[in-house]
């Protein structure tokens, strides 16, 4: 994406839901676009998949332009969006696996053995000829996803594919994302609420507010970034007797043979402090590291970090 | 951005053989569609039916009137078919804009105009169905007198396409505007009643005659009740019912198809295409 903007209506009811924006995702990454509701995630990927039209900007899909090479650019995508069946629920599983392959432009012969992959591999199989309104919520998407990836496209766009999903479904589901990635090696495009499902599965993620991004780092580089401070110490055995050492702020719980204690808002100073006290009173170290927020507390301190203003993204040149 | 060799699935290329098979796709999905929904083909059989029957009884005061029968009969059938493409269609696009699978649709090489073209195929066959037992049945049924020969084919053919040019027509429209509905079923009166349907376009003051000449399938009708009659194909293009026909078919068609397009971009740049 180079340069990607999108606004909505005209003169003083115009609406910038996305400003011009720059993103590249390199073959077989999986990035996390995250964001609050109404920050332009949708309007990203919908741009993406050629569904609105950008009203500045360009979008290249495998060496394809969206605007001028639609053809063969939508055959390099399969989406599953938000807040929409993305299938037809009178028709059967297979029924919609057939025509989503022959939408994309593939023959029945070509279809027929990735279909029945698809459905085996997601516990469809044998309610292959049942009507897809007949299915649960989380069979629904799993077709969903199954039409997604019937032409085996190398590009996966996902707009919240765990919303109202329950507990196991969606583990089901970031499970077999996981197996998409790391066995099949497509890249993916992937919005979530459920940021430890992108913290889990995503090479690289991107925070977007107000239309425009304000972070795009590899989750790890993001995570380390706001891990100033914050420090997890190992030690054997129980702490009981230590307790009264601990910093403000910290705290300790068993952990097998172990104690972890984890300090917060602690300086070096602090650490080196709360260091001398163990070895004084002879308790045997197992390791010091600094501890990484989740991406849950990342993702809330970014949002809030510059309200009502938007900053230069984390990680690149300022892109606005 | 590196890149990488695609999978063999994703082929790119185009051409007509192509773009023939996406259309037959959305042709038997509709056909699929339409065989889940076989019940609703009765029902509109049936009211039809009876609306016909009860129009008939009431206009010829109680009795049927077979003499009036014969000229309104293919103006059942012809409002059989463009009602069923306006209804059904209508519908079924407003449930792929509501289900979301009408922005799937739009991941697809085929192009807008391909894939209306396949999905008015679909359309077309219950409401040919439905005009088929119709026919049948009151032709039979009342010993109605028609003297068909092989160039009925012509304007029946004509009147067909003119039927699914108005089905395609509110299908475009309904990309675009969300009380559809409402505007179908005026739409529909105005061509079940102007269509000839309830009274021959034949006994309609002159003046009348002349504005049914823009309601669809009404110069279907009445150059099909030139021919049924046992007049030459000729005749009908002599009056200049024919050629009238042959004008307003091409038009309303490509009206439809055109301004579908129109809507489907319209809608990519308004964000349209999502659930409303």
């Amino acid at each position: 994406m180079s340069g990607l903007g999108k606004v909505y209506g005209r003169g003083e009811t115009a609406f910038a839901a996305v400003k011009p924006t720059t993103l590249s995702v390199p073959w077989g990454q999986v990035i996390g676009l995250l964001g609050p509701n109404g920050a332009g995630k949708t309007t990203i990927i919908k741009m993406i998949s050629g569904l609105i039209t950008p009203s500045t900007g360009r979008i290249t899909l495998g060496g394809h332009d969206v605007a001028r090479d639609r053809s063969n650019a939508v055959r390099q995508i399969g989406a599953v969006l938000e807040g929409s069946r993305n299938v037809y629920w009178p028709l059967s599983a297979w029924e919609n696996l057939m025509y989503f392959g022959r939408l994309k432009g593939l023959r029945g012969s070509e279809i027929k053995p990735r279909a029945k992959r698809l459905l085996t591999e997601l516990g469809l199989w044998e309610r292959r000829h049942e009507t897809v309104g007949s299915f649960s919520r989380g069979m629904q998407q799993k077709v969903a996803v199954s039409a997604a990836l019937i032409t085996d496209p190398p590009i996966i766009l996902l707009d919240e594919p765990t919303l109202g999903l329950d507990v196991e479904a969606a583990r089901t589901f970031k499970d077999w994302l996981a197996h998409l990635a790391s066995d099949e090696g497509k890249t993916i495009l992937l919005t979530t609420h459920q940021l430890e499902v992108a913290q889990e599965l995503s090479d690289r993620i991107a925070v977007i507010k107000d239309g425009v991004i304000i972070a795009d780092l590899p989750t790890d580089e993001l995570l380390s970034r706001h891990a100033e401070n914050r420090f997890e110490v190992r030690v054997a055995g129980q702490f009981d007797g230590l307790i009264h050492a601990l910093p403000e702020g910290a705290n300790a719980e068993p952990d097998g043979d172990e104690t972890r204690v984890r300090l917060r808002d602690a300086d070096n100073d602090a650490l080196y402090a709360f260091l001398a006290q163990l070895r004084a009173a002879g308790v045997s170290l197992v390791s010091v590291a600094q501890a990484q927020p989740s991406l849950e507390e990342v993702f809330i301190r970014l949002i809030h970090a510059d309200d009502g203003a938007t900053r230069p993204a984390e990680g690149k040149e300022p892109r606005t | 951005m590196t890149t990488l060799s695609l999978p063999t699935a994703v082929r790119t290329g185009a051409g007509i053989g192509l773009h023939t098979r996406l259309a037959a796709n959305e042709t038997s999905k509709g056909l699929l569609l339409a065989w889940r929904r076989r019940s609703m083909v009765v029902v509109g059989l049936l009211m039809n039916a009876a609306l016909y029957l009860g129009v008939n009884f009431f206009i010829g005061g109680g009795h049927i009137v077979e003499e009036l029968m014969v000229l309104t009969l293919p103006a059942l059938m012809a409002v059989a078919v463009a009602a069923t493409a306006a209804v059904d269609g209508s519908g079924g696009i407003a449930e792929e804009v509501n289900g979301g699978t009408l922005e799937q649709m739009q991941m697809s090489p085929a192009s807008p105009q391909s894939q209306v073209l396949g999905r008015i195929v679909a359309l077309a066959v219950p409401g040919l169905v439905m005009a088929a037992v119709l026919g049948v049945v009151f032709t039979v049924g009342f010993g109605l007198d028609y003297q068909p020969h092989p160039s009925v084919v012509v304007p029946a053919l004509l009147t067909l396409v003119n039927a699914l040019g108005y089905g395609l027509l509110i299908i475009a429209l309904t990309v675009r505007v969300v009380s559809i509905g409402a505007i179908t079923h005026v739409f529909n009166m105005a061509i079940m009643f102007f269509g000839g349907m309830i009274v021959p376009i034949a006994m309609f003051p002159d003046a009348l005659e002349a504005v049914v000449r823009f309601i669809p399938t009404a110069l279907g009708v009445q150059v099909l009740n030139t021919t049924l009659a046992g007049e030459p194909l000729s005749t009908a293009w002599s009056d200049g019912t024919l050629l009238w026909l042959l004008v307003h078919t091409v038009v309303l068609t490509t009206s439809g198809l055109v301004l579908y397009v129109v809507n489907i971009r319209r809608a990519r740049r308004a964000g349209g295409l999502s659930p409303r």
